[in-house]
């Protein structure tokens, strides 16, 4: 992780003599840029393409309620996906914080770890056993018991990257033997079906969907909150953190639930979206230039990195039909870490 | 007298099994353990070989496979059971081919870049081959079989070239770095195919075939094929073993050892090329075994690359045959293909191994 260049600027606001609130102004900032540029692109993804909402119904939204046509698209067509799309961004965004804090790891992600695998298994398994259960329940399903066998696998839980990285690899390929396994075995449409769905998909979310992630989102995120600091101090050491009252083991069990409820929502409302997770948390930091990402920036990134690729894929044509947004993250992510490569490179770091 | 699978499996499995579990190497071979082991592998080889042409939804017995054989090389084959022994010869050959070079593709790719979970998929190889294989199914009308190797092999050479031009910096190109550019390379091409292969249906229903990796459905015009860039590639194997063990004490080391570091890098890089390259050309990507027989060889051997390499080279295509008998198995009179079942024969003892190692953690 990318080391402190500033002191950090860190301000304190104060309600009376009990109340307070420390925040650097370089992180309130860069928070409220990042909602700013959310609500744009927001703004921008209703009303772009032939259904798209004019502006004027745009800004009449705010004084009443839409109606006939606007209605129609803010209902059925834009609002659901863009408000599931924000949702799963801030959750992927959020678990990959905790789990990269977690294992001192850049790499650590919810890929990483083996539950995007497990979670696309579990899909798979409804598609060769259909009507048991439904496809996110079964999502989560996996993609919980992979991270549990991971887990198990390390012997030492998360503690060791090197470990968590080749049993996440361990486990995943068996995941995905699973999930080829389905893919060779289903009937032509079917298969098709499941790999849109494995590759991530926003279209045709409904409001349903969007509930799902908010909910989530509003049980875990204040939950994630209220852990960070003692978080900060596990991924300054163990043995330091221990001598400073925080039980480690402990946080970073209940780090790594949080981190795997998020992005096992995300998986159920639209798919295995890949990347997103990895990314949002090493952007955040590096926009924040601290060693801890934190909550809220990550989530922000996370929205905003989905959005704008929900946002392409909905406008980008390319062949036949639309492309699953899981697409278009995994090459922006791939971008993104080649980057990271040759500027570590750069730096005589690897 | 039927002596067939079911002897030979737990047979093989006993070989297999404790070698996952020690995966601290012991002291160097020497000559008596050395002869000892290459007698054991090839015994395997031999083993892993009758399986594959005598289990599958029809059984023979080793006699009849046997008979069968002899009939088929003098062109007399007549009875069914000559007919069944006939269809597994491509396969068996095939499986052969393909463990060889994916178990030495291993070999060489842990020990260049002196990382123990390197292997053929990492340097993009498995993605080059497999973009290079929709791109001719999606614009040139190329079928899943056939022509792929033409296809394939300068499909993953291109790759790798490219990750290796990444990777390579002023101080030259770190195991890290490699890997890494590996990873990327990988993902970028990976969303290609998908994109490829979500929006054209044709191209989709072939590749998900072919992107599991099986030795089913094969023709010995396939081998062929590939022959002579899998005889260049093991040749060129074979050779590093000397310059592997300079390399592992380090490029300094090498070097005042005789060995010139630049230059058995580029030997290693392109014989774990031509070999993978071929064998998913021929195959299909498989998984696992160029992971996971380099592991398991290693555990009885030690770090010696020479005698890594040798019994790799009897190891691999054992391990290949016995996964591809074992989904053959399962699921008669259909099969499991075999991508899937080394992947889930190989990830159980990687996770063995990674409890058992201490360099990792």
């Amino acid at each position: 992780m990318s080391p402190v260049r500033n002191p950090p600027a860190v301000s304190t606001l104060r309600w009376g003599r009990k109340l307070s609130f420390r925040y650097r102004r370089r992180s309130l900032v860069l928070s409220i840029l990042l909602a700013a540029a959310v609500t744009l692109v927001g703004a921008f993804t209703l009303t772009a393409g032939q259904l798209g909402l004019d502006w004027q119904e745009l800004f009449a939204l705010a004084v009443s309620p839409p109606e006939g046509s606007a209605a129609f698209v803010l209902e059925r067509l834009r609002g659901p996906r863009f408000l599931t799309a924000v949702g799963a961004g801030m959750a992927l965004g959020v678990a990959g914080s905790l789990f990269q804090t977690v294992t001192r790891n850049p790499l650590g992600s919810p890929e990483v770890v083996g539950l995007t695998s497990g979670a696309a298994a579990g899909a798979a398994a409804t598609a060769l056993w259909p009507g048991y259960v439904p496809v996110p329940v079964a999502a989560i399903l996996g993609g919980g018991l992979a991270v549990v066998l991971v887990w198990l696998s390390t012997g030492r839980g998360f503690a060791r990257p090197g470990r968590m990285i080749v049993a996440g690899i361990g486990i995943s390929a068996v995941a995905s033997a699973l999930t080829s396994l389905a893919m060779t075995t289903l009937g032509e449409q079917q298969a098709q079906t499941l790999a849109f769905y494995l590759n991530g998909s926003l279209a045709s979310r409904s409001w349903s969907h969007a509930a799902t992630i908010g909910l989530a989102l509003l049980v875990v995120l204040p939950l994630a909150a209220a852990l960070q600091r003692r978080l900060n101090l596990v991924a300054m050491g163990d043995e330091l953190a221990e001598s400073l009252g925080v039980r480690v083991d402990r946080t970073r069990t209940l780090a790594v639930i949080l981190a795997v409820v998020l992005a096992a929502t995300a998986v159920s409302v639209c798919g295995p979206v890949a990347f997103v997770a990895l990314v949002a948390p090493q952007i955040a930091l590096r926009l924040l230039r601290t060693s801890a990402p934190g909550v809220v920036a990550p989530a922000l990134v996370g929205a905003l990195v989905l959005i704008l690729s929900d946002f392409a894929v909905q406008h980008i044509e390319f062949g036949a039909a639309s492309l699953p947004v899981g697409i278009f993250t995994a090459a922006l992510g791939s971008a993104y870490l080649g980057y990271l490569l040759f500027a570590e490179a750069r730096k005589g770091r690897l | 007298m039927q002596v067939p699978a079911e002897t030979a499996d737990p047979a093989a499995a006993g070989a297999g099994a404790p070698a996952a579990g020690r995966i601290t190497p012991r002291g160097p071979v020497g000559p008596a353990r050395g002869t000892v082991l290459l007698a054991a592998g090839t015994a395997l080889l031999a083993a892993a070989v009758l399986t594959s042409l005598a289990v599958g939804a029809h059984q023979l017995g080793p006699a009849e496979v046997a008979a069968s054989l002899w009939a088929e090389l003098n062109g007399t084959g007549s009875s069914y059971a000559d007919d069944v022994v006939a269809s597994r010869i491509p396969r068996t050959v095939l499986g052969i081919m393909a463990g060889a070079a994916l178990a030495l593709a291993g070999v060489i790719m842990q020990g260049l870049t002196r990382n123990p979970l390197a292997d053929p998929g990492i340097l993009g190889i498995n993605a080059g081959a497999a973009a290079a294989v929709v791109t001719g199914m999606a614009f040139f009308g190329v079928g899943a079989t056939g022509a792929n190797v033409w296809i394939a092999l300068p499909g993953a050479v291109l790759t790798v070239l490219v990750v290796y031009g990444l990777a390579s910096g002023r101080r030259g190109s770190s195991p890290v770095r490699l890997v890494l550019a590996g990873t990327v390379m990988s993902a970028v091409l990976m969303s290609y195919i998908q994109a490829i292969a979500l929006t054209r249906p044709d191209v989709f229903s072939l590749y998900r075939f072919w992107a599991v990796g099986s030795l089913s459905g094969r023709t010995l015009e396939q081998a062929r094929d590939i022959l002579p860039f899998f005889l260049v590639g093991l040749v060129a194997a074979l050779a590093t073993g000397r310059s592997l063990n300079a390399l592992a004490l380090g490029e300094q080391a090498a070097a005042s050892l005789g060995v010139r570091p630049q230059a058995a890098k580029i030997t290693g890089a392109l014989a774990a090329t031509l070999l993978c390259a071929s064998a998913t050309a021929a195959v299909g990507p498989i998984g696992f075994v160029g992971l996971a027989v380099p592991h398991i060889v290693r555990s009885l051997t030690g770090p010696d690359h020479r005698w890594l390499l040798i019994l790799s080279l009897l190891a691999g295509p054992s391990l290949l045959l016995f996964a591809d008998v074992l989904g053959r198995l399962v699921a008669r009179p259909g099969e499991v293909l075999t991508g899937v079942v080394t992947a889930l024969l190989g990830a159980p003892l990687l996770i063995l191994a990674v409890r058992r190692m201490r360099a990792v953690a």
